[in-house]
């Protein structure tokens, strides 16, 4: 690639000003993530990929990526899962169905869904890594005649920071999935398994040439996560891992997100494993 | 390509004569010992021999804090920030100033067109001069020399007792007609030697930075540097920013802002939750290296840096940039050079 | 909005100066004003009431006094703001807990010492959770009214964790360490706008430290412009003995 000559300004989309939408439902999930139901205006549609992300801004107060938590395949509106980590979540957090919200997105690369079509799934998330991937999880459960099984691992530090308890339990009772749940350290009346996310690997039952594998999670896991993959025998071009990095503006401009020559924000967040093996920074 | 002799006298009658026709932004004085560009009002009060200005024209079109939107917050809608054409002609720039403007347009181009840039790049014209290479200067080692007019529409090359003016573009011509002046016929003047160099050419550049990763010298250099993020804000091919609202008193509105942001400070690379990605300085000083010489090279095929030396003339720690890469090339090449 | 937040102002040990300031928006006053209801501040009224939305809380603690009246004041405060650098770091009052505070005590108050108790200079948040800085000697109406207009919107106010150098560097100054002077801003944390560089004069850094600021660099550079090594702590001391090593 050369350098792109000056292009006139004519040619140039608006990159950062958002489509107000609505909050049409506010439902908390734990102590510290909700799940906010949002509507574009007239109804539009997102039209995201699984494992892409929006900006959300509210006025005043700022601007933040978050990962879109509902599947495309659901139509009229999006869901976002967030967790109060800082300033916009705070507000976020007291903020009610009717609220106007400023939507940029949505951005970056999602999963190739193509490259999973007709292989079994495997989803390994922890954490909030779990609100990307249930847009995938729910994507495959509406197209039950495009993928194999469906198999997920699903680590959490404890039963009370569990997200979506009531769609686990579908997942759990869906003849068609295979689904481990972990908790690091769970309470007195925890029954299900417990230990870190990479101990859920060893037991499954993987078919590794019909395989196609994202990991999300937090930062610390990725490293973990591949290496109990690999172990399995799961082959590098089957895994995907969906990152997250600083990031302002969501088109590859502002620089914060660079993982070395990489924009999380255009070449991913959810990267085939064999593009990043070779970035220092990645994992 | 048309060449006429500018006598030193009639500089001031060149500065009118394009004040007339455009806005004309050029190096000024600016505290004691330095230069910026500013909009020309005084014809007398522009500097064409200056070694550098404190920032390049970069923030003319990239301002350091730019308005993106205003907000109402009694009924939540917005108005976009309007950028307005500079149409202005840039007198003096040096080369790799304009070389930093290409590697924005770039920038600015490719991918995601960007509204604002573009807009505000719209019609500038550029008058180069050349220079005279300082102790930091070292634009020659990545392909940019003093008298190199790439992107220029006119430009000036000092003689003793004045300048070449040599028309470029039919812009530069447009622009200047009317500006009465002899033909110059003399010799080529003397190029100015570089003092400052890095050690090999830009095509082994990569290589020798594809090894370089785990060096010594990131923690070296880390030493001093105290992650202020001058040499990041003080680059002409830096682009990174950040993005903030900003509520007026009344908190009834306010305005969303995008300033200049740099990788060498610590909350660059910091998520919500607080962790920092690029915790250490080493790192990031790596970071800021290698997107200069490596990263955005491996897709553009030309070197980020373009030799202006500025971040090394304002590190408060005077680490260099090109001592740095010198040092990278010395172990590359087994050729010893002194520690930085 | 409900009702307007009830907001207080309290001073510790400082020299008032960052009040004084506040005093001084004559612009903006009633814009405040018409945000809040100001309940108790012994600097501009009488006034004393018994529990607030916010508190503004200016001075570092040195008598034991202080520390008994900023727990009564934490507790009446749903959200407290440490205001100007004594109440952030300490400030320039904690230049004396480098030296053994008997000898300080000495030194001050010569025989009558035992009138006055005393104890090391210190910020708010040693004793008590504090929610927000405005950092500065003083501080600047700016950042103040920057933090009072987060809070009164109900969010958190963002502080600045660069040096100023960066902002210096926004407004195209020229650097002062270029004029010959000595200037911290370097390592000293970001929110005044670069005022004193602006108009000329080196940062002395007033407003704190940067986090995890390389404090061994600073000092090597500021010895390269001139300064010896003890001369080069005790200008990094001067607001920030709290935070600096060899503070008792």
């Amino acid at each position: 690639m050369k350098l792109q000559d000056l292009i006139n300004p004519a040619a140039a989309k608006e990159l950062y000003l958002p489509v107000m939408a609505e909050i049409r439902d506010v439902r908390k999930l734990t102590e510290l993530e909700t799940l906010y139901t949002v509507a574009l205006p007239g109804g539009a549609e997102l039209g995201h990929q699984p494992g892409q992300f929006v900006a959300v801004s509210l006025f005043g107060v700022g601007e933040a990526p978050f990962s879109i938590s509902s599947s495309p395949t659901r139509r009229g509106v999006f869901e976002l899962g967030i967790r109060r980590v800082g300033m916009l979540t705070d507000v976020l957090a007291g903020c009610t169905a009717g609220r106007k919200i400023g939507i940029r997105g949505p951005f970056g690369r999602g999963i190739d869904v193509e490259r999973f079509k007709g292989k079994d799934v495997l989803i390994v998330a922890g954490g909030i890594g779990l609100v990307p991937m249930r847009s995938m999880i729910n994507y495959v459960l509406d197209r039950p005649g495009d993928f194999g099984r469906l198999i997920i691992c699903y680590g959490s530090r404890s039963d009370r920071e569990l997200l979506f308890t009531d769609e686990l339990e579908k997942w759990r009772r869906n003849p068609n999935v295979d689904f481990r749940v972990t908790v690091d350290r769970g309470s007195p009346d925890w029954t299900g398994h417990t230990g870190v996310i990479t101990t859920l690997i060893p037991g499954l039952n993987l078919d590794l040439d019909n395989l196609a594998c994202c990991v999300c999670g937090p930062p610390v896991m990725y490293r973990f996560a591949l290496l109990a993959l690999r172990s399995r025998g799961v082959k590098e071009k089957d895994i995907w891992m969906s990152l997250e990095r600083r990031m302002k503006c969501g088109v590859g401009k502002c620089g914060h997100c660079q993982i070395n020559g990489s924009y999380v924000c255009q070449d991913g967040p959810v990267y085939h494993y064999p593009e990043i093996k070779a970035l220092q920074e990645a994992l | 390509m048309v060449r006429f002799f500018l006598e030193r006298d009639r500089v001031a009658d060149l500065v009118k004569h394009l004040m007339e026709r455009r806005t004309v932004y050029a190096p000024h004085r600016k505290g004691r010992r330095s230069f910026a560009f500013a909009r020309t009002a005084d014809p007398a009060a522009v500097v064409l021999d200056y070694p550098r200005t404190l920032h390049s024209v970069k923030k003319f079109f990239l301002p350091p804090r730019e308005e993106l939107l205003r907000f109402d917050l009694t009924d939540d809608t917005f108005a976009a920030g309007e950028p307005e054409p500079s149409g202005a002609a840039f007198l003096g720039v040096h080369s790799y100033d304009v070389a930093a403007v290409r590697r924005l347009d770039h920038n600015f181009s490719a991918g995601n067109a960007e509204r604002n840039y573009l807009v505000r790049r719209q019609g500038a014209v550029f008058i180069g001069v050349g220079f005279e290479p300082d102790k930091f200067h070292f634009s020659g080692s990545v392909g940019i020399e003093p008298d190199d007019t790439a992107g220029c529409d006119a430009f000036l090359t000092k003689l003793l007792d004045g300048y070449v003016l040599e028309i470029l573009t039919p812009t530069g011509r447009e622009l200047l007609k009317g500006l009465e002046l002899p033909p110059y016929e003399g010799n080529d003047p003397p190029a100015h030697p570089f003092q400052q160099h890095i050690y090999v050419p830009q095509s082994r550049l990569g290589r020798i930075m594809d090894k370089s990763y785990e060096h010594p010298v990131w923690a070296e250099a880390s030493r001093t540097c105290v992650g202020c993020g001058t040499c990041n804000l003080v680059c002409p091919t830096c682009y990174c920013f950040d993005v903030q609202d900003h509520v007026d008193i009344t908190a009834t509105g306010g305005s969303r802002e995008r300033t200049w942001d740099g990788c060498m400070l610590r909350g660059f690379s910091e998520v919500a939750g607080g962790e920092v990605f690029r915790e250490g300085l080493p790192e990031r000083q790596r970071h800021r290296v290698l997107r200069k010489f490596k990263y955005l090279s491996d897709t553009t095929g030309v070197p980020w840096c373009v030799g202006c030396g500025r971040c090394t003339a304002a590190c408060p720690a005077g680490i260099s940039i090109a001592n740095i890469v010198n040092r990278l090339v010395g172990d590359a090449e087994r050729t010893p050079v002194a520690p930085i | 909005m409900t009702r307007k937040p009830r907001v207080a102002i309290f001073d510790f040990t400082g020299c008032e100066g960052c009040e004084l300031n506040q005093l001084n928006f004559e612009d903006q006053l009633l814009d405040i004003l018409a945000h809040v209801d100001i309940v108790e501040w012994r600097e501009a009224m009488d006034d004393r009431a018994g529990e607030y939305d916010i508190a503004f809380v200016e001075g570092s603690l040195s008598t034991p006094d202080c520390i008994k009246r900023i727990h009564d004041v934490r507790r009446r405060a749903k959200v407290l703001v440490a205001l100007g650098t004594c109440a952030v770091t300490g400030g320039v009052n904690a230049v004396k807990n480098t030296r053994p505070i008997e000898e300080v005590r000495e030194e001050v108050y010569g025989q009558d010492k035992y009138l006055f108790p005393t104890l090391p200079a210190l910020p708010l948040s040693a004793v008590v959770k504090v929610d927000h800085n405005v950092r500065g000697c003083p501080m600047t109406q700016i950042e103040f009214l920057k933090v009072f207009t987060a809070l009164v919107m109900g969010k958190r106010p963002i502080e600045p964790d660069y040096a100023v150098c960066v902002e210096c560097k926004l407004r195209e100054n020229e650097c002062v360490l270029e004029r010959g002077m000595i200037c911290l801003g370097p390592v000293t944390r970001a929110g005044c706008d670069a005022h004193c560089p602006t108009v000329g004069q080196y940062c002395i850094g007033c407003r704190g430290l940067v986090s995890e600021p390389n404090i061994a660099g600073m000092e090597e550079i500021l010895v390269d412009h001139g300064l010896s090594l003890d001369d080069a702590r005790r200008r990094l001391q001067l607001y920030n003995a709290n935070q600096l090593e060899g503070a008792k």
